[in-house]
């Protein structure tokens, strides 16, 4: 059964379609890599996903709930939305963290706020977004500022931020674009190890060979339509479509 | 001498003081709805057209009107466009013309009742642009990663974005605020004896110039301790980028 199921999702700013009959699903447990040029609509689908575009048309369905009906969405409360939100992870391609929290406020802070409702313990919480930013190798930076780390270590504890509302899916907006090539290497494997543990994802992306050894699908997205999709091997080594084969050709010129 | 003018300057500090810090009082808040009333999005005309980029000419103008907005922007221009000694004089004496008897007269100062509200309402106006700059200031992406962590609008707004703006607004409140001690001086056009009037005050009747010299002594002592506080609060502040 899958984890996430989108059909014919539909999104357009003024009178720009972005989005085009839109259609997949993912597997608990498997990462998704989106592909494909700037301006292809990538990032608008997992800002869709997470609710920070509404699509005109399609479903959005998690575990068999229906989060998102566009036919339905008018009387959808804002309470709800926030709730649906929650089954969704985010990690931006430009951090976001919040520069006047420390790295450890910033992991903590969502679930400190809820914890009117859920009734965890600050000190459980505390403890629970220690423990994410060892997981992040970041153990020691929990006191820094957003400001005193590299850009890679800040995207760790965006990570970590995400993964402590404990989404089903974890979504990443070109996590390491805004990276010096040199701090994305320490990102990448940071996702490894989430794919290793079984971590439902959907990456959107521009490091090709990261994308091929990690997903275990992907999708080729171009002018808002999803060109081709499937088996990594087979869609980023052997692409069936001209449109595929073209835009690899011209990502292998230029690395 | 020296002892009389000071002690009469001091009196007028105590004028100045009390319009400076009621004025404080009300305004930032009020700066902040003001703030919040010019950026509203509501357009209660919007479904009038269902979809924008269909409808033409009044309905699409209709549609798109945001009253609340549009309004706040509207007071905010007359406020900031018009002079504040002509506000304070038309707070003061209007009323008073138009209906033969002078409301402010039923307060125990109501000259002094008369000259905060002139001075809240039009700090307001300017504290309100200020804050509308702060809060656009902070990165789009910074409510978004509150949206996507399931914060609720107030919670980003006070946990959040709040700060951040404070931190952005610093500079250029300090530049209104600084106005706003020197601005306590207009309060003698309805007859409030402030720092300015109570040194001219000696010129009038002794023919002595120096203590109109003297008062800016007190203005300067006042900025002094404001630019004090501004840069304590600045410091404070620096602890994230």
């Amino acid at each position: 059964m899958s984890i996430l199921t989108v059909q014919h999702l539909e999104k357009h700013f003024e009178n720009t379609k972005v989005l085009n009959d839109i259609s997949f699903s993912l597997e608990e447990g498997q990462a998704l890599s989106i592909i494909g040029s700037s301006g292809s609509g990538k990032t608008t689908l997992l800002r869709c996903l997470n609710f920070l575009e509404t699509p005109d048309a399609g479903t959005i369905t998690v575990q068999d709930k229906v989060l998102f009906d566009a036919d339905h969405h008018a009387n959808c409360s804002e309470k709800e939305i926030r709730k649906n939100r929650l089954h969704f992870g985010m990690v931006f391609q430009s951090f976001n963290l919040f520069p006047q929290y420390t790295a450890l406020e910033n992991v903590t802070l969502a679930r400190e706020l809820m914890a009117k409702d859920t009734g965890e313990s600050k000190d459980a919480i505390r403890a629970a977004g220690m423990e994410l930013l060892d997981q992040m190798g970041l153990a020691d930076r929990a006191g820094h500022y957003p400001h005193q780390l590299s850009g890679g270590q800040q995207q760790r504890v965006a990570i970590a931020r995400a993964l402590a509302l404990h989404p089903d899916i974890l979504c990443f907006d070109e996590p390491t674009s805004a990276l010096d090539p040199e701090l994305t290497g320490e990102v990448l494997k940071v996702i490894r190890g989430l794919a290793e543990q079984k971590t439902t994802m959907i990456i959107v992306t521009h490091e090709m060979a990261f994308a091929r050894d990690v997903a275990d699908q992907v999708i080729f997205m171009d002018g808002g339509f999803i060109v081709e999709q499937g088996d990594p091997k087979q869609v980023i080594d052997h692409p069936q479509e001209e449109r595929t084969k073209q835009f690899l050709a011209r990502f292998a010129e230029n690395n | 001498m020296f002892w009389t003018v000071t002690l009469s300057i001091l009196q007028g500090c105590s004028q100045a003081v009390k319009l400076f810090f009621l004025t404080l009082l009300f305004a930032l808040p009020l700066g902040l709805v003001v703030a919040f009333g010019s950026m509203s999005k509501w357009a209660p005309f919007r479904s009038l057209a269902y979809r924008q980029q269909e409808a033409r000419g009044f309905a699409r103008w209709l549609s798109q009107l945001r009253p609340l907005s549009a309004l706040t922007n509207i007071i905010v221009w007359i406020i900031r466009g018009t002079p504040l000694i002509l506000q304070l004089i038309i707070i003061f004496y209007g009323p008073g013309t138009w209906f033969g008897t002078n409301p402010w007269n039923a307060f125990r100062d109501g000259r002094m009742t008369a000259c905060c509200i002139a001075f809240i309402i039009n700090y307001a106006c300017y504290f309100s642009v200020i804050y509308r700059g702060g809060i656009e200031g902070v990165p789009a992406g910074q409510r978004e990663a509150g949206e996507v962590l399931g914060l609720t609008k107030r919670q980003i707004f006070f946990k959040i974005t709040l700060l951040q703006m404070v931190k952005r607004v610093i500079p250029p409140m300090s530049n209104e605020i600084i106005t706003l001690v020197k601005d306590t001086s207009l309060a003698r056009t309805i007859a409030i004896i402030e720092i300015t009037m109570a040194g001219e005050a000696f010129m009038k009747s002794k023919g002595i110039t120096w203590p109109l010299f003297y008062t800016g002594v007190f203005y300067l002592a006042f900025v002094g301790l404001l630019t004090l506080l501004f840069s304590f609060i600045e410091r404070k502040l620096s602890y994230f980028k």
